[in-house]
C-alpha cells in the first residue's frame, strides 16, 4: 500500500477565521476518480480550495503528495502544486490569448520545451479533448462545452498526477456533460492520472466516481462506493441520491 | 527515475538512436534538440529509435516522436521504432493524432486595413448616433412621465461625479488661478499695466481654463468610471440582462448618468471660474498689493455676462462629450478582460480629444462673430 496522494488531516476551512468545513479527514490515492458531493453551498468548493494551495487551512494539516502543504516554502510549494491541475469552475481561460495560446501557457511559463514540440503537444492534447483544428480559436468565441474542454486541456497538458475539477459538468447540456465524463475516463487511461470531482450531477457521479465523500453541516455525512451511497440508511444521504426534496412540496390547491 | 541521455550510431544511411531513461518535460528540450539534428543530417535516410532502455514517457516524449517522425516523412526519410514496451505502446495508442494545423490566413494589407478602419469608424459613429437617438428618445419619454427615471441613481451619480470631485476640481483652478496670475503680473508689469491682471485672470479663467481644466479632471474621474463600469457589466452580461427583463438599458444606466453629469460638469465649471479668480486676486495682493475690492471691481467690469454664457456653454458640451464616450466605448465594448481596458482608455483618449477640437472651434466662431 503507497501513501495517498492527497490526505487532510482534521482539516478545518472557511473565510474569516469562521469555518464552513470542520475535521474532515480524507484521503486520495493513487489511480482512483472521488467525487465530493454535497448540496449548495456545503463547502466542497471551500475544501477544493484549501486542496489546492489556494486557501490556508484555519485548523489541520493538508499533505499534497506525503508533504505538509501549507508548511512549504513558496518555491517549494509550487513545485508540488505543477503536479496537480486544477479545471476551475468558471473554466478561468484568458480572454486574451487563442485556445492554443492558453492550452500551452503553462508549458511556455514552467518548462523549456522547444516550440515545435509544445505545438505538437497542445495539438494533441486538444484532438484528445475533441477541439483538434480550432487552434487559433480566440477563447471568448467558443461555446461553454468548448471552454469546459479546453479548461481540462489546460489543466492536464503537464501530464499532472493530480487533478481537481470543480463542477466540470455542471450548466451543460447530457451529451456534452457525458462526453467530458468520457474525456475524464480516457484522461484517466492516458495520464495514469487521479482525479478530485465536486459536482452534484448525479449522472456524472454514476458515470465516473469510483468512490465518493459526501459533506453536509460542516463534516463528511458518508463516504463509499457509489452503489453503497445510494442504498445508505442515512435518509440525507438517500434523499440526494434519489432526488427526493427535504420536505414534501406543500400543494397549491387546497 | 534517471537522467535522460541519448547516443547515436550511424552505420551507412541509417542512424540508430538509443534512448535511455525518462522521456519527460524536463529532459524535452535536449532530446528534440538531438533528434531533430539526427533528422537533418543529410546522409541519414532511415532513423530507428531505440526504446529498450526508457523508462517513463509522459506527453512531451511522445509529441517529440510525432513532431520528428513529420520532419522525417517531409524529408522522404523514414523513422522506425524499436523495443517498444507494452507501456510506452499504449501511451502512443492512446494520444490521438494532432492534426495539421490549417496554414494561417494571410495577414491583411495596407489597403485592407485602411478599408476596415473606415468599416469600422463608420459602424461606430452609426452606433454613437443610435446612442444618442436613444438617450433623447428615453429622456423625453422619462419627461413626459411615460416611464420611470431611477431617481436614486441620478442622485447617487451626482453625489459621486460632483460632489467627490469638488476637491479636486477647487484645488487646481486655486493653483491654475494663481499661475495665471503670476504669469500675467511677470508680463504686464515690464508695460506698468500690472493693473490689468484682474483683467487677464478673469477672462482667461471664466472663458478657457475654468471650462477645460474641470472637463479634463472629469473625464480622467468620471468618464473612465462610467467606461469601466458599463464595460464590467457588459463582460459580466447585467447589460443583457436588463434587456432581456425589458428593462432598457439605455433608460436604466446611460440616461440618469447622462442626467448627472449634465449638472454637474457646468456646476463644477462655475465654482472653478470663482476659486480661480480667488486665486488670481492672493497673488495680486501679494505680488502688486492690490486691494481685494479693487481686484473684484475690474473683475466685475471687465468679465461680462457673454463671458460666462461662453464658458458655461461649452460645458454642457464637454459634458456631453465625457458622458457619451464612457456610456458609449463601455456599453458597446467587447466580453472580454482587456476590452475594459481599452474602453477606459479610449474614452479618456477620445474625449479630450473631441473636447480641445470643441473649444477650438468655439474660441474661432466667437473671435470671428464677436458672439458671445
Amino acid at each position: 500500500m503507497t501513501a495517498p496522494l492527497l490526505e487532510c488531516r482534521g482539516v478545518a476551512c472557511g473565510y474569516e477565521g469562521k469555518p464552513v468545513l470542520e475535521d474532515i479527514d480524507l484521503a486520495i490515492d493513487r489511480g482512483e476518480i472521488v467525487a465530493l458531493l454535497g448540496g449548495s453551498g456545503c463547502g466542497k468548493s471551500t475544501l477544493l480550495r484549501t486542496m489546492t494551495g489556494l486557501l490556508p487551512p484555519l485548523a489541520g494539516e493538508v499533505l499534497l503528495f506525503g508533504e505538509p502543504l501549507y508548511e512549504l516554502p513558496n518555491d517549494d510549494r509550487d513545485r508540488l502544486l505543477r503536479r496537480t491541475g486544477t479545471v476551475f469552475q468558471l473554466d478561468a481561460l484568458f480572454s486574451s490569448l487563442s485556445l492554443a495560446d492558453n492550452v500551452a501557457l503553462p508549458l511556455h511559463e514552467l518548462t523549456s520545451v522547444p516550440e515545435p514540440v509544445i505545438r505538437e503537444m497542445v495539438g494533441m492534447r486538444l484532438a484528445l479533448v475533441g477541439l483538434a483544428g480550432k487552434e487559433g480559436r480566440a477563447s471568448t468565441s467558443l461555446s461553454g462545452g468548448e471552454r469546459k474542454r479546453a479548461a481540462v486541456a489546460r489543466a492536464t497538458i503537464l501530464d499532472p498526477e493530480l487533478v481537481f475539477c470543480d463542477e466540470p459538468t455542471t450548466g451543460l447540456d447530457p451529451v456534452i456533460a457525458a462526453g467530458i465524463d468520457a474525456m475524464l475516463l480516457r484522461f484517466r487511461a492516458v495520464l495514469d492520472g487521479t482525479f478530485v470531482v465536486v459536482t452534484h450531477e448525479l449522472e456524472s457521479i454514476r458515470a465516473i466516481a469510483d468512490r465518493a465523500v459526501m459533506f453536509a453541516h460542516g463534516a463528511i455525512i458518508a463516504r463509499g462506493t457509489i452503489g453503497e451511497l445510494s442504498q445508505s440508511p442515512d435518509r440525507e444521504v438517500f434523499n440526494f441520491f434519489h432526488r427526493i426534496p427535504e420536505q414534501p412540496l406543500p400543494l397549491a390547491r387546497t | 527515475m534517471h537522467e535522460a541521455a541519448i547516443t547515436v550510431e550511424r552505420t551507412g544511411g541509417s542512424a540508430v538512436v538509443h534512448l535511455h531513461g525518462d522521456l519527460v518535460v524536463a529532459s524535452a528540450r535536449e532530446i528534440y534538440q538531438t533528434l531533430r539534428a539526427v533528422a537533418r543530417g543529410r546522409e541519414v535516410e532511415h532513423v530507428v529509435l531505440d526504446f529498450g532502455d526508457v523508462g517513463r514517457i509522459d506527453s512531451s516524449g511522445i509529441a517529440i516522436v510525432s513532431v520528428v517522425g513529420k520532419e522525417l516523412e517531409r524529408q522522404g526519410k523514414q523513422l522506425e521504432l524499436t523495443a517498444l514496451r507494452a507501456a510506452h505502446r499504449a501511451a502512443f495508442e492512446l494520444v490521438p493524432k494532432s492534426t495539421d494545423q490549417p496554414p494561417a490566413e494571410r495577414a491583411p494589407g495596407a489597403l485592407e486595413r485602411i478599408g476596415d478602419r473606415v468599416y469600422g469608424t463608420r459602424g461606430n459613429v452609426g452606433s454613437l448616433l443610435g446612442l444618442m437617438a436613444d438617450v433623447a428618445r428615453q429622456s423625453l419619454a422619462v419627461m413626459t412621465g411615460k416611464r420611470r427615471l431611477p431617481a436614486a441613481s441620478v442622485i447617487s451619480q451626482i453625489s459621486r461625479m460632483g460632489v467627490d470631485a469638488l476637491f479636486i476640481v477647487g484645488l487646481l483652478s486655486l493653483l491654475i488661478g494663481m499661475t495665471t496670475a503670476f504669469q500675467a503680473v511677470t508680463q504686464l508689469q515690464r508695460i506698468g499695466a500690472g493693473v490689468f491682471v484682474a483683467d487677464m485672470v478673469g477672462v482667461s479663467m471664466v472663458r478657457e481654463l475654468a471650462p477645460l481644466m474641470t472637463a479634463v479632471i472629469l473625464t480622467g474621474r468620471t468618464g473612465a468610471a462610467i467606461a469601466a463600469e458599463l464595460g464590467t457589466m457588459k463582460v459580466r452580461s447585467e447589460v443583457d440582462a436588463l434587456a432581456a427583463m425589458g428593462v432598457n438599458p439605455v433608460r436604466f444606466l446611460v440616461v440618469p448618468r447622462m442626467i448627472a453629469i449634465t449638472l454637474v460638469v457646468p456646476a463644477l465649471t462655475l465654482i472653478a471660474m470663482f476659486v480661480g479668480m480667488l486665486g488670481g486676486m492672493i497673488v495680486a495682493g501679494i505680488e502688486l498689493e492690490m486691494p481685494a475690492v479693487a481686484f473684484w471691481s475690474r473683475m466685475i467690469a471687465r468679465v461680462d455676462l457673454g463671458d460666462y454664457v461662453h464658458g458655461i456653454g461649452k460645458s454642457f458640451v464637454f459634458a456631453w462629450i465625457i458622458g457619451l464616450a464612457g456610456c458609449h466605448l463601455g456599453i458597446h465594448g467587447g466580453r472580454d478582460a482587456s476590452s475594459v481596458g481599452s474602453a477606459t482608455t479610449r474614452t479618456v483618449v477620445a474625449s479630450i480629444f473631441f473636447i480641445i477640437v470643441v473649444d477650438a472651434v468655439f474660441a474661432t466662431v466667437s473671435t470671428m462673430t464677436r458672439y458671445p
